[in-house]
């Protein structure tokens, strides 16, 4: 695996924050096991075994020795830190960003959102985020952004920012005060709620358009 | 042997520079701590006690591992391990600050045995494993009861603050404790003793644990298993001295602080 030169301490990612998953799980959220809609941000962490890079092809999971049949993808703009942040203000959390990225999130299907998904999510270098940073001086508003993803160059996910149940600087300002981030931290804001299958080979490619682009190949067992 | 890592705050050239150290026997009566590179020795009163692991790896902890305890909450024992995540921003050393946040009814502490992986490894069995521990030290993996939801249970808003996983006060060589399996676990509050378990009681062993996580993903040195904690958790408030102690291993001592008095100024 390749560990990436961006992330330094700690990559959070958001799930449950695209707002037409949010509103089509209604009903599941107050069934069991969850029994009522999330009320924070859903986080999780992606440990630094899955960190990798733009190119990197990404090892197919295993299980008891066998591949695993499925996995899924989705894409993220990447929040990286540009100096310490804890407990901002929404209004002054772009402030603290030192520029954008993307990251992939490789992973076994979600099937539940009730326990950490280790088995699922903390797969080795599952998790490759763009070899360029984009200064935030270059971004006058992350919620403008859409995070295009191609399979084998069919397009499978378009997500726009604006499509969060949580913008970019509300989330950085929640995080902030839960913990404290530190430069080359990264928040993945949010996925789309319908992550993309993939089989062994396939080519995952993910653009912002005209800003930054993220190119993957899943490995074969 | 055991393995410390210190601030320097007396005075002299060493004055800000952070220290490994070891912890010879002498240190019980002198409270002389050993300088790794030179054998100088530098008083307790001088330092101010860092997490014991330099490069701190992945985290991992685990719930609801004492049968006592899943009972104690009221829960059946997992038939699989509860394996969460924990950010390195939680991580303090012996004798430091913890905060307690506003307005919440119920922060516990959690004293726990850890085992400190020291080479890297993918798909350990059961039986190697132990040759992948470095060795141990003890922690207070703290939570917050109030911030509970049933998504990614137990989340990083329970589990992940920063100072809540005050760790040390060092890493004893996994040589120097032998069997793991039947190690004392209490912890005092205020003197009181409130927990007082075994590692007897332990659902996934540090073996069993290893084969697990390695399965899943490549372990490196500097990674931590967290192995749970038993039965007695206790409501924490500002002011409270909490010691966490092992068996063999040592004993962590944590303050417990208001929200305000820990982040000052980014109150």
């Amino acid at each position: 695996m390749t560990n990436n030169p961006i992330v330094k301490g700690k990559l959070v990612c958001v799930a449950l924050n695209d707002a037409s998953q949010f509103e089509a799980m209604q009903a599941e959220f107050n069934e069991a096991p969850y029994k009522s809609a999330p009320t924070q941000p859903v986080l999780y962490f992606k440990p630094h075994n899955t960190w990798s890079t733009e190119g990197a092809t990404v090892e197919w999971a295993m299980s008891e020795g066998q591949a695993a049949e499925s996995m899924v993808v989705g894409a993220s703009l990447a929040v990286v830190f540009g100096k310490e942040c804890c407990r901002v203000s929404q209004e002054e959390a772009l402030s603290y960003v030192g520029g954008y990225s993307l990251v992939h999130d490789f992973s076994l299907p979600e099937l539940t959102y009730y326990r950490p998904d280790i088995k699922g999510k903390c797969l080795d270098g599952s998790a490759p985020i763009g070899s360029v940073v984009v200064p935030a001086s270059d971004v006058a508003d992350p919620q403008t952004l859409t995070v295009v993803t191609q399979v084998n160059g069919q397009t499978v996910s378009e997500m726009p920012v604006s499509n969060m149940v949580r913008s970019v600087a509300e989330l950085i300002s929640t995080i902030s005060y839960i913990m404290t981030l530190q430069p080359g931290d990264v928040i993945a804001v949010g996925f789309p709620g319908q992550r993309a299958p993939i089989k062994q080979g396939d080519k995952v490619s993910s653009a912002i358009a005209g800003v930054i682009e993220l190119n993957n190949v899943a490995g074969r067992a | 042997m055991k393995h410390a890592r210190v601030l320097f705050t007396g005075a002299g050239p060493l004055n800000g520079q952070e220290l490994d150290v070891t912890v010879e026997d002498s240190f019980a009566t002198t409270g002389q701590l050993t300088l790794k590179t030179d054998g100088q020795l530098i008083n307790e009163s001088d330092v101010i006690w860092l997490s014991p692991i330099k490069e701190p790896g992945t985290i991992f902890a685990l719930g609801l591992n004492y049968a006592d305890h899943a009972r104690e909450l009221a829960f059946e024992p997992p038939k699989e391990p509860l394996v969460f995540l924990k950010g390195v921003n939680t991580l303090t050393g012996h004798k430091q600050n913890v905060y307690r946040p506003d307005n919440i009814k119920f922060q516990h502490y959690e004293c726990e045995l850890v085992a400190v992986i020291g080479k890297e490894g993918k798909n350990i069995s059961r039986e190697e494993a132990m040759d992948y521990i470095a060795g141990y030290t003890v922690c207070n993996d703290f939570a917050i009861r109030d911030y509970l939801e049933n998504y990614y249970r137990p989340n990083l808003r329970v589990k992940s603050r920063d100072s809540l996983l005050p760790i040390g006060p060092w890493v004893i060589d996994k040589e120097d404790v032998g069997d793991i399996s039947n190690l004392r676990v209490t912890t005092h509050v205020n003197g009181e003793l409130t927990q007082d378990g075994t590692t007897a009681d332990i659902i996934f062993d540090v073996p069993f644990l290893v084969e697990y996580l390695s399965k899943i993903m490549t372990l490196k040195p500097g990674d931590m298993i967290a192995t749970g904690t038993p039965e007695g958790l206790k409501d924490m408030q500002p002011g409270d001295k909490v010691v966490c102690e092992i068996e063999k291993i040592g004993a962590l001592e944590t303050y417990i602080v208001s929200e305000q008095e820990f982040y000052g100024d980014n109150y």
